[in-house]
């Protein structure tokens, strides 16, 4: 690295100013590049094409264009809206996004900030989202984004409980809650943490799905039967932050899961300085097999009805993390 | 859509106690809507998830049919009637073409019947898919709505190709189907027969269709989310079923097995081999599980007739200015919404004194009322969904 | 089995007839293959008690009416004059062989005023409020006896025969021409023929 470059950053201004211009850009450009996979893969599973024009054969300029022409709508804000809430609702959601990037690791030393209680950071900033999506059922003055909001309270509250449960095993088996030091830890032991907590793995992505209320567990939104649900009178702009809300967080969420679960940056028989630039690609090709899976997941089911949702977190989901942490932490302390 | 003001400021004010009390809110659902198959709006009271009172209002497609076939010939009238259930769109004219053929004692040639026949079952298989398409959509699932429509398509061109209509054919005539082209009323027309190769592509349409049944019950059945969404919700009984005239596959799925087909002989169903689909439970899985048996059936049915089909004129002769004699009729036809039929009160003159049409998807939306009571809003739609009516043939 | 050519003198059909018609205490026309009962009003609802409970006619199709007047605003006038009224039908059938019974009564012409049939049949519920809306007919013990397709504050009975049709009032019917004419000038002269032969 040319040394202007090492000793400008060292500034911690600059740093700072740099590492904040590189979060803003990645949220949109990660939630454009995961909507385009998005139209594309589920084209291709229903036998379409997907984008087309935008952009020449490949329509890469699609979401480009999307976003464009959101900006410029008009914004509508319904006369019986609370318009403060309302319009903090959509700013809340990608709040709690973008904070989660914070603490993810790209590399061994390609982290915004590591914490040392990262995992217990990025639970707690994801729970934001949580609030903005009531915020938006609310202030909306619509009876269907009553129903959605109170749907989305009842499943979101519901779900936090796995999500935080599944991780534990992992935090148990790395012994801190520093994100980079889980990753450090699955180095030294030389095996990803999934063969051992392939339950608690399972659990985490699922209590996602349902974090971020995709299909099936959109119940929230029930395009069907809510027309939007709590989305419904967000228009331009602002839904545009709800939008790239949901594509970025299934990328910041998915890091999450890569890191707790799958290594993270790392691949077993690569040296150490070769991850320092390797690192990142890993993490984003293993960021796109899961992200896959939830395209999948959203176009293959229906969606599950509000009460077989609750039953299937409280009755199985939330037995099944404790066992899982009981029989983690038991092996851990024998073995 | 209306905002009930009071209702949000009794909420804000609510006292959060240990018991809540919560009010009933009214929801009005529809009339425009993703899921409501038009234009159809029901007046729900609903507290939280469960829903306490559906009234359904209905009328915004009502076009007047009854009054409008008093001032239209009756060849006018087929071009109008298509329009009633416009998925099946030839299966609606049907039943009137023969009512006016049985007062005017018409002998209908063989081939014609055997062609309104395979064209009616073509209808069926275009409706029963379109059922497949939307009700998973309803349910959240996307993907089967393409594959379904995929399928849909075939038969769709195939309809196009001999009637020139995909969805308003237009191609029955009082003593037989319509057995000419050229247009205009100059050319002199020439008797013509179906156009050439049409029966043999038919024929194998109906095998990749059967495929595509096969495609969609492993698509659609083998998916738990989908079972926990239908079965056991929405069970209609046997009784209740026939008190409020609820006919088609959504009586057969509550375990009667009662198929017009068999039972009337408006067209020759009786020299095909074909079994009536029943399920026992009546519930959303058996309705949606009938229909798709039921698109099974009519490819078979169509293969059967395409191979025994006779040769011979296309129509009767008729005179030049149809006047149907006196008398009254009814003729009810097993169409794929449901019993479709018309009765004809004809004084003699050019077009009917009266045309009542009793149309399937009145009768099967007017248990809704009592089918949901009590239920939660998601079933709502997916309840709604399995009866499968569409709102121009509800309307008329 | 093609569309059948007048079969008043079947057989089976004309016994069936007379056994209903015997039940119900009616008299049984049987034409073009339909079976029609005439009752009396005033036994109309016992008819159909009787139909469901001992014929097994379980399946109520429809309820409609036919009104006979010789006055016509749209459409041709009958062609002999006859006793105006209102004939209330209901459509009953069975499910296990297809038997269908027209049941039918009739009604007076300035008031038409029947007993309903929702407490026999559940499904008559919304029949009836058609047949009220679009025939002015009265149904006694009707729990919900409002409009159902047609707006609230519409006045009149569409069906009836001195209901004019708003669009025939607003322009005539053109017939059969090949080139209608602008409004105000000649052109084809309308024929009456059918153009399909």
């Amino acid at each position: 690295m040319p040394q202007w470059i090492v000793d400008l950053f060292s500034n911690f201004w600059v740093s700072l100013g740099g590492k904040l211009l590189l979060v803003a850009l990645m949220i949109p450009l990660v939630g454009m590049a995961i909507g385009f996979a998005e139209m594309k893969l589920s084209a291709k599973m229903q036998y379409r094409i997907g984008p087309y024009f935008a952009g020449g054969r490949w329509g890469w300029a699609q979401l480009i264009a999307d976003g464009v022409k959101f900006f410029q709508k008009e914004d509508i804000i319904p006369e019986e809206a609370d318009r403060p809430v309302f319009k903090a609702a959509p700013i809340l959601v990608l709040v709690g996004t973008v904070a989660l990037l914070v603490v993810i690791p790209f590399g061994p030393s390609l982290i915004f900030r590591d914490l040392d209680v990262g995992v217990f950071y990025a639970l707690a900033i994801s729970s934001l989202s949580t609030i903005g999506i009531l915020m938006a059922g609310w202030s909306s003055a619509n009876k269907y984004s009553l129903i959605g909001g109170l749907r989305a309270a009842g499943q979101l509250i519901a779900y936090e409980l796995p999500l935080v449960l599944a991780v534990v095993g992992s935090v148990i088996l790395a012994g801190t809650m520093s994100l980079q030091g889980i990753v450090e830890a699955q180095i030294e032991a030389g095996y990803p943490y999934l063969i051992f907590q392939a339950v608690g793995f399972a659990i985490f992505m699922i209590a996602t799905l349902a974090e971020l209320t995709r299909i099936p567990f959109d119940m929230p939104i029930a395009e069907s039967e809510l027309v939007m649900g709590y989305l419904t009178e967000y228009s331009g702009f602002r839904f545009l932050f709800f939008f790239l809300a949901e594509f970025a967080n299934m990328f910041t969420m998915s890091a999450i899961a890569a890191t707790l679960f799958l290594g993270g940056y790392w691949l077993p028989g690569i040296p150490q300085d070769v991850l320092e630039f390797a690192g990142p690609v890993i993490l984003l090709g293993k960021v796109f097999l899961l992200v896959f899976a939830m395209i999948w997941f959203r176009w293959t089911f229906p969606r599950f009805r509000e009460d077989q949702l609750q039953t299937l977190a409280w009755k199985w989901l939330v037995p099944l993390a404790l066992v899982n942490i009981a029989v983690t932490a038991t092996l851990k302390v024998v073995l | 859509m209306t905002i009930d003001t009071n209702a949000i400021r009794h909420l804000s004010d609510a006292q959060v106690s240990v018991e809540l009390e919560t009010e009933d809110m009214t929801l009005n659902i529809g009339p425009q809507h993703p899921s409501t198959h038009g234009v159809l709006r029901l007046v729900a009271r609903v507290d939280g998830e469960r829903c306490y009172d559906v009234q359904p209002v209905i009328g915004y497609m009502h076009r007047g049919y009854e009054k409008l076939s008093e001032v239209r010939t009756y060849p006018q009238i087929t071009t109008i009637i298509n329009r009633i259930d416009w998925v099946s769109g030839y299966a609606n004219e049907v039943p009137f073409i023969v009512a006016a053929e049985r007062l005017m004692e018409v002998e209908v040639p063989e081939r014609a019947q055997y062609i309104r026949l395979i064209l009616t079952e073509m209808a069926r298989i275009s409706s029963h898919l379109v059922f497949n398409a939307s009700y998973p959509l309803e349910l959240g699932a996307a993907t089967p709505l393409f594959f379904a429509l995929r399928e849909r398509e075939r038969v769709l061109d195939l309809l196009e190709s001999v009637t020139g209509g995909r969805f308003h054919p237009n191609f029955n005539r009082i003593g037989g189907v319509k057995p000419a082209y050229g247009s205009g009323s100059t050319t002199r027309k020439q008797p013509q027969d179906l156009p050439a190769g049409f029966l043999a592509e038919t024929r194998t349409a109906m095998d990749k269709v059967q495929e595509a049944a096969d495609q969609l019950e492993d698509l659609v059945a083998g998916n738990e989310i989908i079972l926990a969404r239908t079965q056991g919700i929405g069970v209609l009984p046997r009784d209740m079923a026939a008190a409020y005239g609820v006919s088609g596959p959504n009586l057969r799925a509550s375990g009667v097995p009662f198929d017009l087909r068999k039972t009337q002989d408006y067209l020759p169903y009786d020299r095909f081999d074909f079994k009536v689909i029943t399920a026992s439970n009546g519930d959303c899985f058996d309705r949606w599980w009938v229909r798709l048996q039921e698109i099974r059936e009519s490819a078979r049915i169509i293969q059967q007739a395409i191979d025994s089909i006779p040769s011979g004129d296309l129509q009767a002769k008729v005179p030049k200015v149809i006047k149907v004699p006196a008398g009254e009729t009814y003729v009810r036809a097993e169409n794929p919404k449901g019993e479709m039929g018309y009765y004809l009160v004809s004084d003699g003159g050019q077009g009917p004194y009266r045309l009542k049409i009793r149309s399937a998807s009145f009768s099967n939306l007017s248990i809704l009322p009592w089918i949901l009571e009590g239920v939660l809003v998601p079933d709502i739609i997916a309840i709604m969904g399995s009866l499968d009516f569409v709102l121009g043939d509800v309307d008329r | 089995m093609t569309s059948s050519p007048s079969d008043t003198e079947t057989s089976p059909l004309k016994t069936y007839a007379d056994r209903v018609a015997e039940a119900v205490g009616g008299t049984a026309d049987v034409a073009f293959g339909t079976i029609k009962v005439r009752v009396r009003a005033e036994s109309w609802v016992d008819a159909h008690i009787t139909a469901r409970d001992e014929l097994g006619l379980v399946f109520f199709s429809w309820l409609s009416a036919i009104d006979w007047a010789n006055d016509v605003a749209a459409g041709d006038p009958l062609r002999e004059e006859i006793e105006e009224r209102v004939e209330l039908i209901s459509a009953l059938s069975d499910l296990t062989d297809g038997d269908m019974v027209l049941f039918s009564t009739d009604l007076d012409k300035a008031s038409p005023r029947a007993t309903s049939l929702v407490g026999v049949y559940a499904g008559a519920n919304w029949h009836e409020r058609e047949a009220h809306e679009m025939f002015g007919i009265e149904f006694d013990g009707h729990p919900n006896l409002i409009h159902l397709y047609l707006p609230d504050s519409f006045v009149g009975n569409p069906l009836r025969k001195a209901f004019p049709l708003l669009s025939r009032e607003v322009k005539p019917w053109p017939g059969t021409v090949d080139v209608e004419a602008m409004p105000g000038q000649g052109g084809d002269e309308p024929s009456t023929e059918n153009p399909e032969a």
